[in-house]
């Protein structure tokens, strides 16, 4: 049996005056890959950030780990620590002057109040093994502000998995990434569902990727259209639903893959 | 023989009681803001202590016509107008800039008007403005020492957290940082720190205090803590510099501090310039 990681129960999330997501449910277990799809403006962020209390909620509850989500946003420690979360356009000031070991560190840390050198040992064999991870280990020195968009991806993966992790919460993050850089990066994935027993939820564009990759889809457009395993949540019926008519039709004619 | 008569002269202006006031009060006042001023302009808040330094003439003014010690009144000022800018500007949709310009010149002109009431005023416009080395009293000292003691611990307490909020704020909230505390906290920090600098520095010139110091460490440095330490380093050295020119060639302060920042900026940019020209020079 699989530990439930996740727990979204009627979710409706407000976005200026308007509902943005509205009614989600779903879970998600431990060691699986679930994605996220739906239009632009499906509410597809929004309810990441729900999730994550970086956006109030209007109703419904979020529980991870067991822990739910109350209203101030406010998760335990322990939960907190338990995430890693990849924003979109990851948007940063490229002046500042923070190197990539930094960065990464950040990540390994637990964030209360502590003198800025603890814990330094095992924060610099943490930063240096998870830079090995995304083959990133001579980048550690530089500073972010001389990255390039992909290097910038690898390293901020990283700081994702400095510290062990039970969720895995990716908003588009291949975007930016070359050809094997994103083979590469699902590899990284699977590995870590795997081995490690990580529940990922990624917002993906990506349908091809989604059916290759992913356990479990969650059609979204403001409300949930579907959800369940890729052969079935990706069928033009339900590809129809989320998108729209109109989409199924151009899918068929210009994708090579006939696999529909 | 002129410059040890000089040198004399300086060696004597240091047994002087202001004059040792002064420089404490530099090294105090110049570490602390050199500290918040590296998170300051990563955060792009420069121009609200640059707004917050004018305001506080209105501070100063109403001290006066009520009859109470500036010192008294600056800090409490200072907070409550930090914290009334925030709730403004979380509340309001105009852009900060725009809303800090409002609230800059509104308070200047007031506190201009009231100013002309307080007719005997004896240090005249001209040491609040510009800052008044005299002006630095044990009881200042007294204020700078423990809110630097308050300012280290709390930013090196807190160092990573500062850093991921300054990065990317939803990253931070991710994590669990709670973010308006934090912020409300910075600025409040912020806001003691402009209010303890301003008789030494006036109100026109505190923010370049804070701002100058943080740009000419953002030049030097490689990492982010030898940033912040580098920052902290600098805006003691000039506020003491400045003391010392401002007492021997007998300057207003402010002005002197911020000369001697301005020099340590083009230091720092020529080493850059001087550096990166050699790695280039070298590499071929």
């Amino acid at each position: 049996m699989s530990k439930i990681i996740l727990g979204v129960e009627g979710l409706t999330v407000y976005r200026e005056n308007r509902a943005a997501v509205q009614d989600v449910s779903f879970c998600l277990e431990a060691g699986t890959d679930m994605a996220i799809i739906g239009p632009n403006g499906a509410g597809k962020s929004t309810l990441i950030q729900a999730i994550l209390g970086i956006l109030p909620r209007k109703t419904g509850s979020i529980k991870i780990l067991g822990y739910a989500l109350n209203q101030k946003g406010h998760f335990p420690a322990p939960v907190r620590d338990a995430i890693a979360y990849l924003p979109q356009n990851f948007w940063f000031d490229r002046h500042i002057p923070i190197t990539v070991e930094e960065l990464v560190g950040l990540g390994w840390e637990r964030l209360g109040w502590q003198l800025p050198w603890s814990g330094y040992k095992a924060r610099r064999l943490a930063v240096g093994q998870a830079l090995a991870q995304v083959d990133g280990i001579h980048l550690k020195k530089q500073l972010i502000s001389g990255l390039s968009g992909g290097e910038t991806k690898r390293v901020l993966l990283a700081y994702c998995l400095v510290r062990p992790r039970r969720l895995l919460i990716l908003d588009e993050a291949p975007a930016g990434l070359d050809g094997r850089g994103e083979s590469d990066f699902y590899q990284l994935l699977e590995q870590l569902k795997r081995e490690q027993n990580w529940a990922i939820l990624q917002i993906s564009h990506d349908l091809e990727m989604v059916r290759r990759q992913c356990d479990r889809v969650l059609c979204l457009n403001r409300t949930l259209r579907c959800q369940g395993v890729p052969e079935v949540a990706l069928s033009p019926h339900n590809l129809a639903e989320a998108y729209g008519a109109e989409f199924v039709r151009y899918r068929h004619s210009h994708s090579p893959h006939k696999s529909w | 023989m002129a410059i040890q008569t000089e040198l004399l002269r300086l060696v004597e202006l240091f047994q002087f009681p202001f004059m040792q006031r002064a420089v404490i009060g530099g090294v105090l006042t110049g570490l602390m803001g050199g500290m918040l001023g590296s998170f300051t302009i990563l955060r792009q808040l420069s121009f609200f202590s640059d707004a917050l330094g004018h305001s506080a003439l209105l501070g100063i003014s109403i001290g006066l016509l009520l009859g109470l010690n500036p010192s008294v009144i600056l800090l409490p000022f200072a907070v409550c107008f930090a914290l009334g800018v925030t709730y403004l500007l979380e509340r309001t949709q105009l852009w900060t800039d725009a809303l800090l310009n409002i609230i800059y010149s509104s308070s200047l002109a007031i506190a201009i008007i009231a100013l002309s009431f307080v007719g005997q005023y004896k240090g005249g416009i001209n040491n609040l403005l510009f800052g008044d080395i005299l002006a630095v009293q044990t009881l200042d000292l007294v204020f700078s020492g423990a809110l630097l003691i308050i300012c280290t611990l709390f930013i090196g307490l807190t160092l990573r957290t500062q850093m991921l909020l300054t990065l990317n704020e939803p990253l931070a909230i991710a994590r669990g940082v709670s973010v308006s505390l934090h912020r409300t906290t910075f600025i409040v920090l912020l806001s003691l720190v402009v209010g303890v600098s301003i008789k030494a520095i006036g109100v026109l010139l505190v923010s370049a205090f804070v701002v100058i110091p943080a740009c000419a460490a953002r030049l030097l440095s490689r990492n982010f803590s030898s940033y912040v330490l580098i920052s902290s380093g600098l805006g003691g050295l000039s506020a003491v510099l400045g003391m010392v020119l401002s007492a021997s060639l007998n300057l207003p302060s402010g002005p002197s501090i911020v000369t001697i920042q301005l020099m340590i900026f083009l230091a720092a940019l020529s080493w850059l310039r001087l550096s990166r020209f050699s790695k280039r020079t070298s590499a071929r």
